[in-house]
């Protein structure tokens, strides 16, 4: 069981940052137990399924190639979110922003914040994983409010509110769930495993009904909208590193929640049909919510949360449109949002700190006054918003191809119609910030050597993923046709 | 049995309704929780299972003495105006609240075997708790208030739990009430902050964050 590891490594560093002092040694060795982990994921799933080892499942944990799959986009967004961590948190408490205390605090909750993530999605039981995506909420809520400004904690108490009840809605769709496994005769359990095997057997119009509830419940919780409210105020006032983690894999993580429920359903209906007419509509309207509030938007880090919300229902709608080829689209589309918009916030997060304002119109000439941080985020508006060569156009192109070989011409030409909307809307308001001239009265600065690792890193990937697809992409489809059988 | 329960049940949730004040609130609310509590003894006692035993114990504790004792503190810590700011009067409130109750007669009628009475009936009161646990947190407008709303929609929960799937497995009841536990504390962590720095607890004018 060399999964553990990747559960025991947070905990070891909670315990470590209660006893180390010095803040600058704790922020690297956070650092390193996350490259440790990057590491341990990577095996896993190397082993899982190119290996094709047999699946560990047990009571308590399931850890199939779907599952692993998460596990790796966790730590890759941790990883980085850990690295950029050590200068942006360092340079809170040198402007006294908070205390050297209460940045031990922060390491403390981003390790329980990134543990409970990790139980998410190894998780067999789907009462704890319900209680662990409740634990991410409480957890990560304590992020969200952490300045302490007024608009941080009405942001927090916003999202805490929100998501505990669509997670309340959540759990009702757990019970019916159950309740369908003891009419069937099931046994009483909550394990994903028996839920699984017994789904042929259970009550077609429970189950209908109890998708719903989980769709709605856990879709709070992955930003579709119209249950989006919360997020745009939470990623805009949370710690930039920890608004990277709440987009880039929290979002996720409810995501494969539904993927899980997804599967029970299509194999207990007999016909993907009801559980696609859901996905590509709530992916429709996230996309139509986003596209227009995109246009429209002001805050720079609330655009960033939009366009979550934009991918995730991508990533809903290929979801919809299913089989293999989609199959890849969406789990890369997982990966390639996560890494991205992690630089971008990354990059927003730098921007932020030096021109202490949120307002786009407000800041000008970022490549002139931060060369390093503005070039980047510069190619990271191509990558978002789905220009070649980077990743994201990449699985965005493979679930257009899916869909207009099924056949759905109109969901996917809306589906463009949208994309083409935010790419438009965002080259539009970020080329007057990023380009032009700065202001003269900025202090003189440098980004330090962390930060540039965290953002060379997700950078080469976010490049190296798309130009390597095309020789992966024959086995790419075979393994995500396994991995997500049956959507 | 069972049934006269529930009424009790129900009929705590329409207290809550006509609350216009945060102690009756939460006084309601451990009502609630206290035939929650019996609800799930005689469940206890009719299948004589020692772990639904322990789950109502920690019902008891929890929602009845502990989560009330803990809201009523922080409410007298904060010196709340006592009034919740209705949104809606009580006369409405009432009457939605006899439509939420039809409503889940409805849906219990739709999911429920029909030789099943008591069952549907159990089912009306969980559905009709949650719906009014909802109600509560959009109609009042004190954090406070949202708090408790949301403790309410989770005893409808446990209460269609307990209805109709004979509860959930022992060890993930456990981690619910730690979980439920944690957001109590949490959340009054919020209300204590909210209540510092805007020198109010009113949910409704935490309007700062749009578009």
């Amino acid at each position: 069981m060399i999964f553990l590891a990747v559960l025991i490594i947070p905990v070891v560093l909670s315990l470590i940052i209660l006893m180390v002092k010095r803040a600058r040694a704790l922020a690297i060795i956070h650092s390193l137990g996350y490259a440790a982990i990057l590491l341990v994921s990577l095996v896993l799933l190397y082993r899982t399924t190119v290996l094709a080892e047999p699946v560990v499942i047990s009571d308590l944990f399931l850890l199939d190639g779907l599952s692993l799959f998460f596990v790796l986009v966790i730590s890759l967004v941790g990883f980085a979110s850990s690295m950029y961590s050590i200068g942006y948190i360092s340079q809170d408490v040198q402007d006294g922003r908070f205390s050297s205390s209460k940045a031990r605090m922060y390491y403390l909750l981003f390790n329980f914040f990134l543990l409970s993530m990790y139980l998410v999605v190894s998780l067999n039981n789907l009462g704890f994983v319900w209680v662990c995506i409740e634990m991410t909420t409480l957890v990560s809520a304590l992020l969200v409010g952490f300045y302490r400004t007024k608009q941080s904690v009405e942001a927090a108490w916003k999202y805490i509110i929100i998501c505990s009840v669509g997670i309340i809605l959540a759990l009702l769709g757990i019970i019916l769930f159950s309740y369908a496994m003891s009419l069937a005769g099931g046994p009483k359990s909550l394990n994903w495993t028996d839920l699984f095997a017994m789904a042929g057997k259970l009550d077609k119009n429970i189950l209908k009904i109890a998708f719903i509830f989980i769709l709605v419940g856990y879709g709070t919780k992955a930003g579709l909208a119209p249950m989006h409210t919360w997020l745009p105020d939470a990623h805009s006032q949370a710690v930039a590193p920890i608004s990277a983690l709440l987009s880039g894999v929290l979002l996720k993580t409810a995501v494969y929640a539904i993927i899980r429920f997804g599967l029970v359903v299509n194999k207990g209906l007999g016909s993907s049909e009801y559980f696609s007419h859901l996905m590509v509509g709530f992916g429709l309207v996230s996309l139509a919510v986003a596209a227009g509030l995109i246009l429209v938007q002001k805050d720079l880090k609330r655009l960033l949360a939009y366009s979550s919300i934009e991918h995730i229902g991508v990533i809903s709608v290929g979801l919809g449109i299913g089989g293999p080829i989609a199959s890849l689209g969406v789990l890369l589309h997982v990966l390639n949002h996560a890494l991205t918009k992690s630089l971008m916030f990354f990059g927003a997060g730098n921007i932020v700190k030096r021109y202490d304002r949120h307002n786009m119109r407000m800041i000008h000439g970022v490549i002139q006054s931060m060369p390093f941080t503005g070039i980047l985020f510069l190619l990271g508006t191509f990558a978002i918003t789905g220009f070649p060569p980077f990743s994201i156009f990449m699985s965005e192109l493979l679930i257009i191809i899916a869909g207009f070989l099924k056949g759905s011409y109109v969901v996917i030409g809306f589906l463009l119609f949208f994309l083409v909307v935010v790419f438009s809307a965002i080259i539009n308001h970020f080329s007057p910030m990023l380009f032009g001239r700065a202001p003269k009265d900025l202090p003189k600065y440098s980004e330090p050597l962390s930060e540039k690792l965290a953002f060379l890193f997700l950078l080469a990937l976010v490049v190296g993923l798309s130009i390597a697809l095309p020789w992966l992409v024959r086995d790419g489809i075979i393994a995500a046709g396994e991995i997500l059988k049956g959507i | 049995m069972g049934t006269i329960i529930v009424l009790g049940i129900i009929i705590a949730t329409y207290l809550m309704v006509v609350a216009k004040r945060v102690t009756a609130l939460v006084r309601s609310f451990a009502i609630q929780s206290f035939f929650l509590f019996l609800y799930t003894l005689v469940i206890a006692r009719r299948e004589g299972n020692v772990e639904l035993y322990i789950v109502s114990g920690l019902l008891f504790f929890f929602k009845v003495i502990l989560i009330p004792h803990f809201i009523n503190r922080i409410a007298r810590k904060i010196k709340v105006n006592e009034n919740l700011g209705l949104f809606l009067n009580v006369q409405l409130s009432l009457f939605f609240a006899l439509v939420c109750t039809y409503a889940s007669w409805a849906f219990s009628r739709m999911v429920v075997p029909a030789q099943d009475p008591t069952m549907a009936i159990a089912l009306t009161a969980a559905f009709t708790v949650i719906l009014v646990g909802m109600f509560l947190m959009i109609f009042r407008m004190k954090a406070l208030s949202q708090t408790v709303g949301l403790l309410v929609m989770e005893n409808g929960v446990f209460l269609v739990a307990s209805s109709i799937a004979g509860g959930m497995p022992f060890f993930v009841e456990l981690a619910i009430f730690l979980d439920i536990l944690l957001s109590v504390i949490i959340l009054n962590i919020f209300v204590y902050r909210i209540n510092k720095m805007f020198t109010h607890v009113d949910a409704a004018k935490l309007n700062k964050l749009k578009g």
